[in-house]
């Protein structure tokens, strides 16, 4: 009797366990759904509606076709805010990773105060972009900005740069505050990997004689070196994607010089109304992260699949 | 020797600190100063403290509602950060201690979020708000931060989930417990530091957006501190006293938060990567 029972038993515990299961994970499916695959349905939706709208929700009343992408793919512009947003992203995510690898360095030392240090290095994470943002745009400014004025007191500018509205200068002008942002993820990042390397491995090398720089290439980077290209691919995503550093402080000009495909996004749809050609500008941002990504895949395989 | 060295890396990080962080320093140097001062061709590295004062605090809060905008970004950022954890912890939870079809999907949506710009994003956000009557309304806003949070949170407090024994709760089962209380009074108490870690990084993100409140709010009274901080920039010759002071009291609740919490941060970012 008892033999038969149990398998039957067992089999709706199983049932209510797999119930269990859905049931908690319901909210955050519906969630997923309406918030992102079905805005991402959208965007594909919209990106073959054609012209100029201001009633964003006759947008289906638009003829339907493929213009928007001729249109965005055959206009030099889209290629030059290729290259801004590529310069922009590899501007920030290498002097960033070098920052965050020296002060990850430092943090894992052993010295008094070490806790209120590397919370207050890790601060600029907490500012918000458009506050960065406005915070250089003060720094920068050219008339009364301690960079200027730094850069006068050296002798190394006779007249003041108006950073912010040259054009050859404002794209560095909005690296700069981008790379004070983006250094403490790769410092928390860097020291959290650097913190599971085992201690011993430095005391054995230590013994050995080996120096400091041995000891960093033989122990330290290959115990970092995963979560470090880690780092490196969301950083350059964040990047790519960033959008409220550079609108606060040039909204993409002078002359489209800061102008990244997030910008240009943007002012398609909210200055201009082309959603079509917005959405396509999307599409082809996507597409860009997603080679970045299946470039990175080796990498990214191990974390998230 | 060896006693002098710990010292001497103190003073060192200490220095690289003040360099890193010199623009918060010139951030509330800028906000306490009188605009005379302010403006002035060689400005002045170390003012002395007779030349301080808070006008420039008050004449901010007195020009512009900064108060109802941080008010706004508050009830945004407890609403989105609240909304996002328990829909996260659950699904996390779920994701951690069972085997379901929702698992393969689940790397492949947060890569996703992270490759989708809140500028693209925000298109069919503000179509979708439009459409519900939701322009205008702090509930778009929450639900709009939540939609970017709930992935990457649900993510981060799996790895926490993963770290606590199953054993803990087969215990609390045992003695009578059904599987969501044992889940509510055994497991999340001690996910604690994972989820305090979770909550430092949605509160930030939400209290920092500027692309959906800029594009989902119009009305002046609706705006958050950040869409109200840039709406400074836009005027003909910044005050940049009150601009510094207007923007460092934007910071004080995400600083303190982070201050208090960072260690949680750490430790979470650690056990998350050994996992």
């Amino acid at each position: 009797m008892g033999s038969v029972a149990r398998p039957a038993r067992r089999r709706t515990l199983a049932r209510r366990e797999r119930r269990f299961a859905y049931a908690l994970l319901a909210p955050a499916v519906i969630a997923v759904a309406a918030l992102i695959a079905y805005p991402m349905y959208l965007i594909f939706a919209t990106s073959f509606r054609e012209g100029k709208s201001l009633n964003f929700l006759a947008l289906n009343r638009r003829p339907f076709g493929l213009g928007n992408y001729r249109d965005v793919l055959t206009d030099g512009a889209t290629w030059h805010n290729v290259y801004v947003s590529a310069a922009y992203t590899f501007g920030t995510i290498v002097p960033a990773f070098l920052i965050g690898l020296g002060t990850a360095l430092l943090l894992n030392q052993v010295f008094p105060l070490r806790r209120w240090l590397r919370s207050l290095m890790l601060l600029p994470w907490a500012v918000p972009g458009v506050m960065v943002s406005i915070i250089f745009l003060w720094l920068f400014d050219a008339s009364f900005g301690v960079v200027n004025y730094a850069l006068r007191s050296l002798h190394l500018i006779s007249t003041d740069i108006a950073w912010y509205t040259t054009e050859s200068t404002a794209l560095v002008a909005v690296i700069v505050p981008t790379i004070w942002k983006s250094y403490p993820f790769f410092t928390l990042t860097l020291l959290a990997a650097m913190q599971s390397v085992p201690v011993d491995l430095y005391e054995a090398a230590k013994v050995d004689g080996a120096s400091a720089w041995a000891r960093f290439r033989a122990i330290t980077w290959p115990g970092i070196r995963g979560p470090a290209t880690l780092a490196l691919v969301l950083n350059g995503l964040w990047a790519f994607r960033e959008f409220d550093i550079i609108y606060a402080a040039t909204a993409g000009g002078p002359s489209q010089a800061t102008e990244t495909l997030g910008i240009r996004a943007y002012n398609e749809a909210f200055s201009f109304f082309y959603m079509g050609r917005a959405s396509v500008v999307g599409v082809l941002m996507l597409a860009i992260a997603m080679l970045f990504v299946f470039l990175a895949r080796k990498q990214l395989r191990k974390e998230f699949f | 020797m060896r006693r002098a060295r710990p010292l001497g890396l103190t003073l060192g990080v200490a220095l690289l600190c003040l360099a890193l962080l010199f623009p918060f320093y010139w951030m509330l140097v800028t906000a306490v100063l009188p605009t005379s001062m302010v403006l002035a061709r060689e400005p002045t590295l170390l003012p002395s403290f007779a030349d301080m004062s808070f006008r420039a605090f008050v004449a901010a809060f007195d020009r512009k509602p900064l108060a109802t905008w941080m008010l706004n970004s508050l009830i945004v950022t407890v609403g989105a950060t609240l909304l996002s954890l328990v829909i996260a912890s659950l699904a996390g939870y779920s994701l951690s201690r069972f085997r379901t079809r929702v698992q393969e999907f689940t790397g492949l949506t947060l890569l996703l979020t992270k490759m989708l710009p809140g500028s693209l994003i925000v298109i069919p956000f503000f179509i979708m708000a439009a459409t519900f009557g939701l322009i205008d309304s702090l509930w778009a806003l929450m639900l709009a931060n939540a939609a970017v949070g709930v992935p990457f949170a649900t993510w981060m407090l799996k790895g926490f989930f993963d770290g606590i024994p199953r054993d803990l709760e087969h215990a609390a089962m045992i003695d009578g417990c059904s599987h969501l209380s044992a889940f509510v009074y055994v497991i999340v108490p001690l996910a604690r530091p994972g989820i305090a870690a979770c909550a430092i990084y949605l509160a930030i993100l939400s209290w920092s957006d500027f692309v959906f409140a800029r594009t989902l709010i119009n009305d002046q009274s609706h705006w958050t501190i950040t869409t109200g901080l840039v709406s400074f920039i836009g005027e003909h010759g910044i005050d940049w006293p009150e601009l510094m002071a207007a923007g460092a009291m934007s910071m004080v609740p995400m600083v303190l938060l982070f201050l208090v919490l960072e260690p949680f941060l750490v430790s979470g970012m650690t056990t998350g990567s050994q996992r």
